[in-house]
Protein backbone atom coordinates (compact mmCIF):
# COMPACT_ATOMS: atom_id res chain seq x y z
CA UNK A 1 0.00 0.00 0.00
CA UNK A 2 2.69 2.47 1.03
CA UNK A 3 4.93 1.39 -1.82
CA UNK A 4 2.13 1.80 -4.34
CA UNK A 5 1.38 5.24 -2.94
CA UNK A 6 5.05 6.24 -3.27
CA UNK A 7 5.14 5.01 -6.85
CA UNK A 8 2.11 7.15 -7.69
CA UNK A 9 3.71 10.17 -5.98
CA UNK A 10 6.90 9.63 -7.94
CA UNK A 11 5.03 9.36 -11.22
CA UNK A 12 3.14 12.58 -10.45
CA UNK A 13 6.38 14.34 -9.53
CA UNK A 14 7.99 13.16 -12.78
CA UNK A 15 5.01 14.52 -14.72
CA UNK A 16 5.33 17.86 -12.93
CA UNK A 17 9.08 18.01 -13.57
CA UNK A 18 8.54 17.09 -17.21
CA UNK A 19 6.00 19.89 -17.59
CA UNK A 20 8.32 22.36 -15.86
CA UNK A 21 11.20 21.23 -18.07
CA UNK A 22 9.05 21.92 -21.13
CA UNK A 23 8.12 25.39 -19.84
CA UNK A 24 11.72 26.16 -18.92
CA UNK A 25 12.98 25.14 -22.35
CA UNK A 26 10.57 27.39 -24.19
CA UNK A 27 10.37 30.24 -21.66
CA UNK A 28 13.62 31.94 -22.59
CA UNK A 29 15.99 32.46 -25.50
CA UNK A 30 19.07 32.17 -23.28
CA UNK A 31 20.87 28.85 -23.78
CA UNK A 32 22.76 29.17 -20.50
CA UNK A 33 19.48 29.59 -18.64
CA UNK A 34 18.17 26.47 -20.34
CA UNK A 35 21.32 24.59 -19.34
CA UNK A 36 21.16 25.69 -15.68
CA UNK A 37 17.43 24.97 -15.45
CA UNK A 38 17.95 21.64 -17.21
CA UNK A 39 20.67 20.66 -14.76
CA UNK A 40 18.35 21.41 -11.84
CA UNK A 41 15.53 19.41 -13.45
CA UNK A 42 17.90 16.46 -14.07
CA UNK A 43 19.05 16.54 -10.44
CA UNK A 44 15.44 16.52 -9.21
CA UNK A 45 14.47 13.70 -11.58
CA UNK A 46 17.51 11.75 -10.40
CA UNK A 47 16.37 12.23 -6.81
CA UNK A 48 12.78 11.24 -7.57
CA UNK A 49 13.79 8.11 -9.45
CA UNK A 50 16.68 6.86 -7.36
CA UNK A 51 17.08 9.30 -4.51
CA UNK A 52 17.40 8.63 -0.81
CA UNK A 53 14.65 10.87 0.46
CA UNK B 1 38.57 49.58 -15.36
CA UNK B 2 36.57 52.79 -15.76
CA UNK B 3 33.46 50.73 -16.51
CA UNK B 4 34.02 48.66 -13.38
CA UNK B 5 34.46 51.80 -11.30
CA UNK B 6 31.22 53.20 -12.71
CA UNK B 7 29.39 49.99 -11.86
CA UNK B 8 30.97 49.96 -8.40
CA UNK B 9 29.69 53.51 -7.87
CA UNK B 10 26.29 52.33 -9.09
CA UNK B 11 26.34 49.52 -6.55
CA UNK B 12 27.35 51.95 -3.84
CA UNK B 13 24.52 54.32 -4.73
CA UNK B 14 21.99 51.53 -4.87
CA UNK B 15 23.02 49.54 -1.81
CA UNK B 16 24.57 52.09 0.54
CA UNK B 17 21.52 52.18 2.81
CA UNK B 18 21.61 48.39 3.14
CA UNK B 19 25.37 48.41 3.74
CA UNK B 20 25.14 51.21 6.31
CA UNK B 21 22.27 49.45 8.09
CA UNK B 22 24.22 46.19 8.17
CA UNK B 23 27.39 47.78 9.50
CA UNK B 24 25.30 49.87 11.92
CA UNK B 25 23.75 46.67 13.26
CA UNK B 26 27.17 45.89 14.75
CA UNK B 27 26.38 48.52 17.39
CA UNK B 28 23.28 46.51 18.27
CA UNK B 29 25.31 43.30 18.58
CA UNK B 30 27.93 45.09 20.72
CA UNK B 31 25.13 46.38 22.94
CA UNK B 32 23.68 42.85 23.07
CA UNK B 33 27.02 41.46 24.23
CA UNK B 34 27.04 43.94 27.09
CA UNK B 35 23.57 42.78 28.20
CA UNK B 36 24.63 39.18 28.83
CA UNK B 37 23.80 38.59 32.51
CA UNK B 38 26.49 37.89 35.03
CA UNK B 39 27.52 34.24 35.11
CA UNK B 40 30.69 32.20 34.99
CA UNK B 41 33.17 33.82 32.54
CA UNK B 42 33.18 30.69 30.36
CA UNK B 43 29.39 30.66 30.17
CA UNK B 44 29.31 34.37 29.42
CA UNK B 45 31.84 33.87 26.64
CA UNK B 46 29.80 30.99 25.25
CA UNK B 47 26.62 33.09 25.19
CA UNK B 48 28.47 35.99 23.58
CA UNK B 49 30.03 33.70 20.95
CA UNK B 50 26.55 32.35 20.21
CA UNK B 51 25.18 35.89 19.84
CA UNK B 52 27.98 36.75 17.44
CA UNK B 53 27.27 33.56 15.47
CA UNK B 54 23.66 34.69 15.15
CA UNK B 55 24.93 38.12 14.07
CA UNK B 56 27.07 36.53 11.36
CA UNK B 57 24.11 34.51 10.03
CA UNK B 58 21.84 37.57 10.01
CA UNK B 59 24.55 39.53 8.19
CA UNK B 60 24.88 36.93 5.43
CA UNK B 61 21.09 36.80 4.98
CA UNK B 62 20.87 40.60 4.73
CA UNK B 63 23.69 40.61 2.17
CA UNK B 64 21.89 37.93 0.17
CA UNK B 65 18.76 40.11 0.07
CA UNK B 66 20.89 43.10 -0.88
CA UNK B 67 22.57 41.36 -3.80
CA UNK B 68 19.37 39.69 -4.98
CA UNK B 69 17.46 42.82 -5.95
CA UNK B 70 17.88 42.37 -9.68
CA UNK B 71 14.48 42.20 -11.28
CA UNK B 72 12.84 45.37 -9.96
CA UNK B 73 15.92 47.44 -10.72
CA UNK B 74 16.41 46.35 -14.30
CA UNK B 75 12.84 47.14 -15.29
CA UNK B 76 11.52 49.89 -13.05
CA UNK B 77 14.62 50.98 -11.19
CA UNK B 78 16.31 54.33 -11.14
CA UNK B 79 19.36 53.00 -12.99
CA UNK B 80 17.72 50.89 -15.66
CA UNK B 81 19.36 52.78 -18.54
CA UNK B 82 22.83 52.28 -17.06
CA UNK B 83 22.05 48.65 -16.29
CA UNK B 84 21.16 47.91 -19.89
CA UNK B 85 24.06 49.71 -21.57
CA UNK B 86 27.47 48.63 -22.92
CA UNK B 87 29.40 47.08 -19.97
CA UNK B 88 29.27 43.31 -20.32
CA UNK B 89 27.07 41.12 -18.17
CA UNK B 90 30.16 39.66 -16.51
CA UNK B 91 31.20 43.12 -15.34
CA UNK B 92 27.73 43.88 -13.97
CA UNK B 93 27.72 40.64 -12.02
CA UNK B 94 31.30 41.08 -10.84
CA UNK B 95 30.70 44.63 -9.58
CA UNK B 96 27.56 43.62 -7.73
CA UNK B 97 29.26 40.59 -6.18
CA UNK B 98 32.47 42.45 -5.30
CA UNK B 99 30.59 45.26 -3.53
CA UNK B 100 28.47 42.86 -1.46
CA UNK B 101 31.48 40.68 -0.62
CA UNK B 102 33.52 43.73 0.45
CA UNK B 103 30.75 44.85 2.80
CA UNK B 104 30.49 41.28 4.08
CA UNK B 105 34.22 41.02 4.75
CA UNK B 106 34.22 44.30 6.70
CA UNK B 107 31.24 42.99 8.68
CA UNK B 108 32.95 39.63 9.33
CA UNK B 109 36.18 41.30 10.49
CA UNK B 110 34.13 43.44 12.88
CA UNK B 111 32.42 40.29 14.21
CA UNK B 112 35.90 38.80 14.72
CA UNK B 113 36.94 41.94 16.62
CA UNK B 114 33.88 41.65 18.88
CA UNK B 115 34.72 37.99 19.50
CA UNK B 116 38.27 38.99 20.40
CA UNK B 117 36.86 41.56 22.84
CA UNK B 118 34.52 38.95 24.35
CA UNK B 119 37.42 36.51 24.71
CA UNK B 120 39.51 39.16 26.46
CA UNK B 121 36.62 39.88 28.82
CA UNK B 122 36.51 36.15 29.64
CA UNK B 123 40.21 36.19 30.51
CA UNK B 124 41.37 34.59 27.25
CA UNK B 125 44.19 36.90 26.21
CA UNK B 126 45.39 35.90 22.76
CA UNK B 127 48.93 36.53 21.54
CA UNK B 128 49.33 38.84 18.48
CA UNK B 129 49.50 35.94 15.99
CA UNK B 130 46.32 34.35 17.34
CA UNK B 131 44.56 37.72 17.47
CA UNK B 132 45.48 38.35 13.82
CA UNK B 133 44.14 34.92 12.94
CA UNK B 134 40.87 35.66 14.75
CA UNK B 135 40.57 39.07 13.12
CA UNK B 136 41.63 38.22 9.57
CA UNK B 137 42.07 34.52 8.82
CA UNK B 138 38.81 33.30 10.37
CA UNK B 139 36.61 36.01 8.75
CA UNK B 140 38.26 35.53 5.36
CA UNK B 141 37.94 31.76 5.61
CA UNK B 142 34.29 32.12 6.57
CA UNK B 143 33.73 34.57 3.72
CA UNK B 144 35.32 32.17 1.25
CA UNK B 145 33.58 29.04 2.44
CA UNK B 146 30.07 30.39 3.09
CA UNK B 147 29.53 34.02 2.16
CA UNK B 148 30.97 34.03 -1.38
CA UNK B 149 29.11 30.87 -2.54
CA UNK B 150 25.84 32.05 -1.00
CA UNK B 151 26.05 35.49 -2.61
CA UNK B 152 26.99 33.97 -5.97
CA UNK B 153 24.12 31.48 -5.66
CA UNK B 154 21.64 34.28 -4.88
CA UNK B 155 22.88 36.28 -7.84
CA UNK B 156 22.58 33.27 -10.17
CA UNK B 157 19.09 32.52 -8.83
CA UNK B 158 17.82 36.05 -9.43
CA UNK B 159 19.46 36.40 -12.85
CA UNK B 160 18.08 33.00 -13.88
CA UNK B 161 14.58 33.98 -12.75
CA UNK B 162 14.93 37.29 -14.63
CA UNK B 163 15.73 35.38 -17.83
CA UNK B 164 12.16 34.04 -17.76
CA UNK B 165 10.34 37.27 -16.92
CA UNK B 166 9.09 37.85 -20.49
CA UNK B 167 7.33 34.48 -20.56
CA UNK B 168 5.95 35.11 -17.06
CA UNK B 169 7.34 31.86 -15.65
CA UNK B 170 10.07 33.26 -13.40
CA UNK B 171 8.77 31.32 -10.41
CA UNK B 172 9.48 27.95 -12.10
CA UNK B 173 13.29 28.30 -12.44
CA UNK B 174 13.38 29.82 -8.95
CA UNK B 175 11.49 26.88 -7.46
CA UNK B 176 13.50 24.30 -9.41
CA UNK B 177 16.86 25.81 -8.46
CA UNK B 178 15.96 26.20 -4.77
CA UNK B 179 14.71 22.59 -4.68
CA UNK B 180 17.75 21.14 -6.48
CA UNK B 181 20.41 23.06 -4.55
CA UNK B 182 20.44 20.89 -1.36
CA UNK B 183 20.98 17.74 -3.46
CA UNK B 184 23.78 19.36 -5.48
CA UNK B 185 25.37 20.61 -2.26
CA UNK B 186 25.15 17.17 -0.67
CA UNK B 187 26.76 15.64 -3.75
CA UNK B 188 29.59 18.20 -3.70
CA UNK B 189 29.98 17.90 0.08
CA UNK B 190 30.44 14.15 -0.15
CA UNK B 191 33.07 14.56 -2.89
CA UNK B 192 34.86 17.21 -0.84
CA UNK B 193 34.84 15.03 2.28
CA UNK B 194 36.78 12.33 0.38
CA UNK B 195 39.70 14.69 -0.19
CA UNK B 196 39.57 16.49 3.15
CA UNK B 197 43.06 17.15 4.61
CA UNK B 198 44.79 15.85 1.48
CA UNK B 199 46.54 19.21 1.41
CA UNK B 200 48.21 20.41 4.59
CA UNK B 201 45.74 22.15 6.90
CA UNK B 202 46.17 25.62 8.38
CA UNK B 203 46.91 25.48 12.09
CA UNK B 204 45.34 28.35 14.02
CA UNK B 205 45.62 29.43 17.65
CA UNK B 206 48.75 27.35 18.20
CA UNK B 207 49.13 28.43 21.81
CA UNK B 208 45.50 27.90 22.73
CA UNK B 209 46.49 25.39 25.40
CA UNK B 210 48.61 27.98 27.21
CA UNK B 211 45.87 30.59 26.92
CA UNK B 212 43.27 28.19 28.34
CA UNK B 213 45.60 27.10 31.15
CA UNK B 214 46.31 30.73 32.04
CA UNK B 215 42.61 31.50 32.14
CA UNK B 216 42.03 28.32 34.19
CA UNK B 217 39.35 27.13 31.80
CA UNK B 218 38.28 23.56 32.48
CA UNK B 219 36.14 21.11 30.61
CA UNK B 220 37.33 21.94 27.08
CA UNK B 221 37.95 19.13 24.63
CA UNK B 222 41.41 17.68 24.14
CA UNK B 223 41.29 18.52 20.43
CA UNK B 224 41.04 22.23 21.21
CA UNK B 225 44.23 22.20 23.26
CA UNK B 226 46.35 21.43 20.19
CA UNK B 227 44.85 24.39 18.32
CA UNK B 228 42.46 24.30 15.38
CA UNK B 229 43.45 22.91 11.98
CA UNK B 230 41.42 24.33 9.10
CA UNK B 231 41.28 22.19 5.93
CA UNK B 232 42.13 23.95 2.67
CA UNK B 233 40.00 21.85 0.34
CA UNK B 234 36.53 23.19 1.31
CA UNK B 235 37.78 26.76 0.80
CA UNK B 236 39.15 26.12 -2.69
CA UNK B 237 36.14 23.97 -3.60
CA UNK B 238 33.58 26.56 -2.52
CA UNK B 239 35.53 29.42 -4.14
CA UNK B 240 35.62 27.45 -7.41
CA UNK B 241 31.88 26.87 -7.09
CA UNK B 242 31.29 30.60 -6.49
CA UNK B 243 33.36 31.53 -9.55
CA UNK B 244 31.46 29.00 -11.69
CA UNK B 245 28.10 30.43 -10.54
CA UNK B 246 29.28 33.99 -11.23
CA UNK B 247 30.40 33.05 -14.74
CA UNK B 248 27.01 31.44 -15.40
CA UNK B 249 25.17 34.49 -14.01
CA UNK B 250 27.29 36.81 -16.15
CA UNK B 251 26.68 34.68 -19.23
CA UNK B 252 22.90 34.71 -18.64
CA UNK B 253 22.93 38.48 -18.11
CA UNK B 254 24.87 38.82 -21.36
CA UNK B 255 22.42 36.66 -23.29
CA UNK B 256 19.26 38.21 -21.84
CA UNK B 257 20.11 41.90 -21.52
CA UNK B 258 22.52 42.33 -24.44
Amino acid sequence: MTEAFLIVVRILLLCLLGYWGFRLWGGTRSWTSRAVSGLCIVVLVWQVVGGRF
Amino acid sequence: MTKFRTLWWLEYRRSRVWAAALLGSLVFWAWGLEQVPYAMPEERFGIRAGLLGAGAIVGVVVLAFMIGRVRSETRQGQYQILLLTPPSGYLHVLARFAFALSVGIVYAVAIGALLWWAAARAGLHLDPASAAQLLLVCPLYGAGIAMAPLLAWTLLLMVLASAYRISGTAWIPGTVMVAATPFILRFLGERLSYVLYTLPGWRLFANLEAVLAKAKVEGTSEALHAGIVLPQEPLWGMLALAVAMLVLAGRIWQEVEA
